[in-house]
């Protein structure tokens, strides 16, 4: 009997809610029906809980008589066509007839926009509150925000990463290194600068720039291919040096 | 100074202030309501508008009123709009794509056939027989943003009241019905 009772209430809610979220006709809800059922159940409700739904039936029963007072308005004006007629015109013509009969039919607001003073304060509470671009997406993107610029050598051994005995004798020894592995011929460039780490491979790209800026080692591109080769010169190079940007990731 | 100029000078500083009002945009969305209009000019201020209304004809505008949901003075919002249609060349140069109109035209239409609700899930579908889903998705939510169409909780599109000030929809809907007869001709 409880479940009975329950849902008659149970239905009639979700009958509403199914019309309410459907184009459906409202008045296929017989709401005269359903009134008396709701009164004829109530006798029977004892507690609080069951008088919610009894309520929350009648609140969606409202809903529908407005929708009812909703639909009959529109069908009266001369708005309403057929659905499957409207659809059919709408997709026999072509956008620009569509836009067409959109313009003709339009009339514009008028209006000028201002900047009030709530305007301009709401912007400066904005600005205010704004996180700069390098903190925004840090979480994210790491340290996203940072323009790439150029690392000095001095800037390098200011952070401890080489010390100028150390640099040096880097660079004699990757000089001596290319020297022999070239021999006078031209060496893949990223074969050479391959390293046991990501941060070894690095470093010997960063010592091999500077040999070449150096004039003691050349550089020579393909640009249908994409290889680039080096070689290391017994004497030093004259003429200007032309500068050549060369990625250097993980995997290559 | 004569009364009967007195009251001149008062009605033509009233009608001065009723422009003042309807062509500044106040709150987030354009017009204003009987309510303020009232607050702005007094109790008389529907002869205002009218008298307004009258001044502005010869510079191609109109004041008009759109009825609000119970239908009282108070709730009725009045703007200043275009008397008449802008050509189709006016309305490209104000930076609307063609396309997205022709999204809003197809998806008034729609609604008013289905009684003036629908689902939007239904409005997706059916225009997407006819524009790329992008386009779709992008000029609703837009148009719901701008007033054109209203969504509500339950996820159905009715009219919105902006559609409602400047769209004349008898007049859509009639050329929508008689161009599709043309194209069907040739």
């Amino acid at each position: 009997m409880e479940q009975t009772k329950l849902d008659d209430y149970l239905r009639v809610i979700e009958l509403c809610r199914d019309v309410e979220t459907s184009s459906a006709n409202p008045f296929d809800v017989d709401i005269r029906e359903k009134i008396l059922l709701l009164k004829q159940r109530l006798p029977e409700l004892k507690f609080l809980d069951e008088l919610l739904v009894d309520s929350e039936a009648m609140l969606e029963l409202a809903q529908i008589v407005k929708l009812q007072d909703q639909w009959l308005k529109q069908r009266a004006s001369a708005l309403y066509i057929d659905p499957l007629l409207i659809q059919l015109k709408l997709k026999l013509l072509p956008k620009e007839t569509l836009s067409e009969a959109f313009v003709k039919s339009w009339h514009p607001i008028a209006q000028v926009d201002q900047l009030s003073s709530r305007g301009l304060e709401k912007a400066f509470v904005y600005w205010r509150e704004l996180t700069p671009m390098s903190e925004r997406f840090k979480s994210q993107l790491g340290t996203y925000g940072i323009i790439p610029g150029v690392v000095e050598y001095s800037d390098l051994v200011s952070l401890g990463v080489f010390t100028a005995e150390e640099f040096e004798l880097g660079l004699t020894r990757l000089y001596d290194e290319l020297l022999q592995k070239s021999n006078g011929e031209w060496l893949d460039y990223r074969q050479f600068i391959e390293g046991e780490s990501y941060g070894a491979k690095v470093r010997r790209a960063y010592l091999l720039a500077f040999l070449i800026s150096e004039g003691r080692a050349l550089l020579k591109t393909e640009p249908l291919t994409g290889k680039i080769w080096t070689m290391a010169l017994a004497e030093r190079a004259k003429g200007t040096p032309k500068s050549v940007a060369i990625s250097i990731t993980g995997d290559s | 100074m004569e009364p009967e100029s007195a009251d001149r000078a008062l009605l033509e500083r009233k009608v001065r202030r009723a422009f003042q009002v309807l062509v500044l945009q106040r709150g987030r969305n354009p017009g204003v309501k009987g309510w303020e209009m009232r607050r702005h000019l007094g109790r008389d201020y529907r002869k205002i508008i009218e008298v307004l209304s009258e001044d502005v004809a010869p510079m191609g505008l109109e004041v008009f009123e759109v009825k609000g949901p119970d239908a009282t003075d108070d709730s009725s919002r009045f703007l200043l709009r275009f008397k008449e249609p802008p050509t189709i060349s006016e309305a490209e140069t104000s930076g609307i794509r063609i396309d997205d109109l022709a999204v809003l035209a197809a998806s008034i239409a729609f609604i008013n056939s289905k009684s003036g609700r629908v689902s939007r899930r239904e409005v997706e579908q059916f225009l997407r027989e006819k524009f790329p889903r992008w386009r779709v998705d992008y000029s609703l939510d837009r148009y719901v943003k701008k007033g054109y169409l209203d969504q509500d909780d339950k996820g159905m599109l009715h009219i919105g009241w902006r559609t409602r000030a400047e769209v004349d929809e008898k007049s859509l809907m009639t050329l929508i019905l008689s161009r599709a007869q043309e194209a069907a001709k040739k």
